[in-house]
């Protein structure tokens, strides 16, 4: 294999790959490496966990084809480390030479023939806007757990809504849910559980993007971006139950300004160490933040806000908190309260679009 | 940091701790061979008297072999209330000497006593005071090594200890003083394999380069030395084998970890077994977290297989608890991931990260129903009030009375 490429392309092809290649290292030493092969003018790098599989097609200059398997982590730190301009790879045995400027690099390569078969992506291709997916993966991949003991967790559920697409997804601490009206690729009742890990590089490729294609088999997801593949298998089980955990009317509402409480939370957590709360005061005279640490110190702020119930104090992990304010739309939100134990209800006063539910913390 | 040179650390080890709390009590085992630990079939031994060592016992050998080797030895199980009471007063007398005291085990301890220099007298009279007093008020004998850092201190209690030869025990220094204008002098003969940290693998590596005396380490040239080991722990060897340890001596170092195992007398391989065994460990576990006031947010399960191999997984979550139902559902699913098929010879479950309860909070779930607190506090003073064994939960209604700790070197050859 030969081909010749621009530095800061192959770079970006490399880390692009790189990313679902496994940094753990797995059973299968071949998958600590980039799958590259190259057919004319078209190179095709594909890394893979074997959950998890991207694969970036570039166009470059090829001269012979051919299919390697180069490891990863040290290829692109080599590239990277080249002058800008032109690289060229070529092969010869079991080594590949890599070249830029007057730097010269050989590189021992991993058995092409150990690499797994991947499975081509399969089902019917459905094509949405970028903008507004990337957007509810914004908001909710965020709340997805990523602790592996609870597999289903690290999910984000894709069900169909009405006509349109939802994004659900809780660590059960939070729950997030966003509905794209617009977006119906799914079939009546069709629901998907898509590992989030996938969809945060799913929403990393978006960044540039205009479209993406979806593919949805029986047992994996596609997603086609702009020259980007991204496979990954989907995860098997039942999502809970997440309609009943939303409360339908919630006595007490609070109604304050985003940015001002966001502000003002960024300023009290300071005070909220070592995994304690923050404390939400609401009464009629509007909303008073406390955190106080131990030993360390504490921090009050009042802020503006509107208060329809009676007087209570809640308290929360100020990350998922932030996390939930941070990725509601719009400059007003409202809090709707039952009492210290039950959930929080948040959401945007213009859009009905995202919810996001928070339980608080038990203070004793 | 205070310099080395300024510092006076002792290192206390009483001798053959829970074998001589039994000589103590039991005055006409005094002089026989005596061995403490797991009486069952998979017992190992925990400690021995000087006078077992002498036949080739040593502790955590097989019960079966230390048998073999001393077949007239009196084995007994262990009683480890009693050695945490011993160990309390002990550890009282050190305080006497210093605050500065941070226990390493029940059974040893080391001692800053640098400040206290001045009040009482120097190291080796402070550590005669010491001897003194725990042998009035305990029986028991300790072996005191002093030093201008633990790590000295520490080899010197070693060589204060009574040694084993053929025609029996024949009694140590039992104090022994590391001067420190002297230091190479009593570091550099000793085997490279007494330093801290230098395991089989470490000495293997050592043995390739030519290294048996700490002097021979100690003349390594530093580059060499972090080229075979690593620069971290090359670098940290080469300190100690020049007697450089700047650790500071840690009172009230709060606890790690706090953990519960079983040993199976026959491989356990039904699930509904392991699940039982587990929520009573973790209720054994659960409960000295509260008692100690603390709270944890790693759950850490240990098995091992009949083969001896042996994994630990762990998990942690976003909240840390103390409740026994939650610890055992977090071990649960940690054992839902193993295939145990094979056979479980042990179980274990432990809780870290543990953190004071003081403040409690707890993150509520929207999925998982909160842990009933009000319950936990009332099984908790049913069982200070009327002891361990006089509630417990219904599936283990009707199972002999085992407590967790009990049999922590191995099935005990009758229920205790």
């Amino acid at each position: 294999m030969r081909f010749r490429c621009e530095r800061d392309v192959l770079v970006d092809g490399l880390s692009t790959a790189g990313r679902a290649v496994s940094s753990r290292g797995g059973a299968q030493p071949v998958l600590a490496g980039i799958r590259m092969i190259l057919q004319g003018d078209r190179l095709e790098l594909t890394g893979s966990d074997l959950e998890l599989t991207i694969s970036v097609e570039l166009t470059v200059a090829g001269d012979t084809d051919g299919e390697i398997v180069i490891p990863s982590r040290l290829a692109l730190d080599i590239v990277k480390a080249l002058e800008p301009g032109a690289v060229t790879i070529d092969t010869e045995g079991e080594e590949a030479r890599i070249t830029g400027g007057r730097s010269q690099f050989s590189l021992h390569l991993i058995p092409a023939e150990e690499y797994p078969p991947l499975v081509a992506p399969t089902g019917e291709s459905l094509t949405i806007g970028a903008a507004e997916f990337a957007e509810g993966l914004r908001q909710v991949v965020p709340a997805a757990s990523t602790d592996d003991s609870r597999p289903i967790l690290t999910g984000v559920l894709l069900a169909r809504e009405g006509t349109g697409l939802r994004l659900v997804s809780t660590d059960s601490y939070r729950l997030a849910v966003r509905d794209l009206p617009g977006t119906s690729v799914l079939a009546e009742g069709q629901k998907v559980l898509v590992p989030s890990r996938a969809l945060t590089e799913v929403a990393r490729a978006l960044q540039s993007a205009s479209e993406l294609t979806l593919l949805l088999g029986e047992r994996d997801a596609s997603f086609l971006i702009d020259g980007v593949r991204l496979s990954t298998r989907l995860i098997e089980g039942e999502f809970p139950n997440y309609r009943g955990l939303i409360p339908q009317s919630q006595p007490n509402r609070l109604t304050v300004g985003r940015t001002a409480l966001i502000d003002a939370l960024r300023r009290v957590k300071l005070m909220a160490r070592e995994a304690t709360p923050v404390r939400l005061t609401m009464s009629a005279d509007g909303l008073e933040l406390v955190a106080i640490t131990q030993d360390v110190g504490q921090a009050h702020e009042q802020l503006d806000a509107q208060y329809e119930g009676t007087d209570l104090t809640v308290a929360f992990n100020p990350d998922y908190l932030m996390n939930g304010l941070d990725v509601t739309p719009g400059d007003e939100v409202s809090i709707e309260t039952v009492d210290t134990l039950k959930p929080a209800l948040l959401r945007s006063l213009e859009t009905t679009d995202f919810l996001y539910l928070l339980m608080p913390v038990r203070v004793s | 940091m205070v310099s080395d040179a300024a510092r006076t650390i002792l290192h206390v080890d009483m001798d053959a701790f829970f074998v001589s709390v039994e000589v103590a009590d039991r005055p006409e085992l005094r002089g026989r061979p005596v061995i403490v630990g797991g009486t069952g079939p998979r017992g190992v031994v925990a400690a021995a008297s000087y006078e077992a060592r002498a036949s080739g016992v040593h502790s955590a050998q097989p019960m079966a072999v230390a048998r073999r080797r001393c077949p007239h030895a009196v084995i007994l199980d262990g009683r480890h209330d009693r050695y945490r009471a011993v160990s309390a007063e002990i550890m009282g007398i050190f305080g006497e000497a210093t605050p500065l005291v941070e226990p390493i085990s029940l059974d040893e301890a080391f001692l800053d006593v640098t400040g206290a220099r001045r009040r009482i007298g120097s190291g080796r009279e402070i550590a005669m005071n010491i001897r003194a007093e725990v042998a009035r008020r305990t029986r028991l004998t300790c072996s005191v090594g002093i030093a201008p850092n633990k790590f000295l201190a520490k080899l010197a209690s070693e060589s204060a200890k009574p040694r084993v030869s053929p025609s029996g025990p024949r009694p140590g220094a039992g104090i022994v003083e590391v001067d420190p204008d002297r230091i190479r002098e009593f570091l550099h003969p000793l085997p490279v394999g007494a330093v801290w940290g230098v395991g089989p693998s470490t000495l293997a590596k050592l043995q390739r380069l030519g290294v048996a005396t700490v002097g021979d380490l100690a003349r390594l040239p530093p580059e060499t030395l972090e080229r075979s080991l690593g620069g971290a722990a090359g670098s940290h060897l080469a300190a100690l084998a020049h007697g450089r340890d700047d650790r500071p001596v840690v009172a009230d170092r709060a606890v790690r970890s706090i953990s519960h195992e079983v040993t199976f007398p026959v491989d356990v391989v039904d699930p509904t077994r392991l699940w039982s065994e587990l929520l009573r460990l973790a209720d054994a576990v659960a409960a000295r977290a509260r008692a100690q006031g603390v709270e944890g947010r790693t759950v850490q399960l240990k098995l091992r297989w009949g083969d001896f191999t042996t994994v630990t997984r762990s998990h942690t979550a976003a909240s840390a608890t103390a409740d026994g139902t939650g610890i055992a559902a977090r071990g649960r699913r940690l054992l839902d991931e193993l295939d145990v098929t094979a056979g479980v010879r042990l179980i274990g479950i432990g809780l870290s990260q543990l953190e004071e309860a003081a403040a409690h909070t707890e993150q509520l779930s929207l999925l998982d129903a909160p842990a009933p607190a009000e319950l936990t506090r009332t099984l908790d003073e049913i069982k200070r009030r009327f002891g361990d064994s006089s509630i417990r939960r219904g599936r283990h209604a009707g199972e002999s009375q085992r407590t967790p700790g009990a049999d922590l070197w191995g099935p005990n050859a009758r229920p205790d």
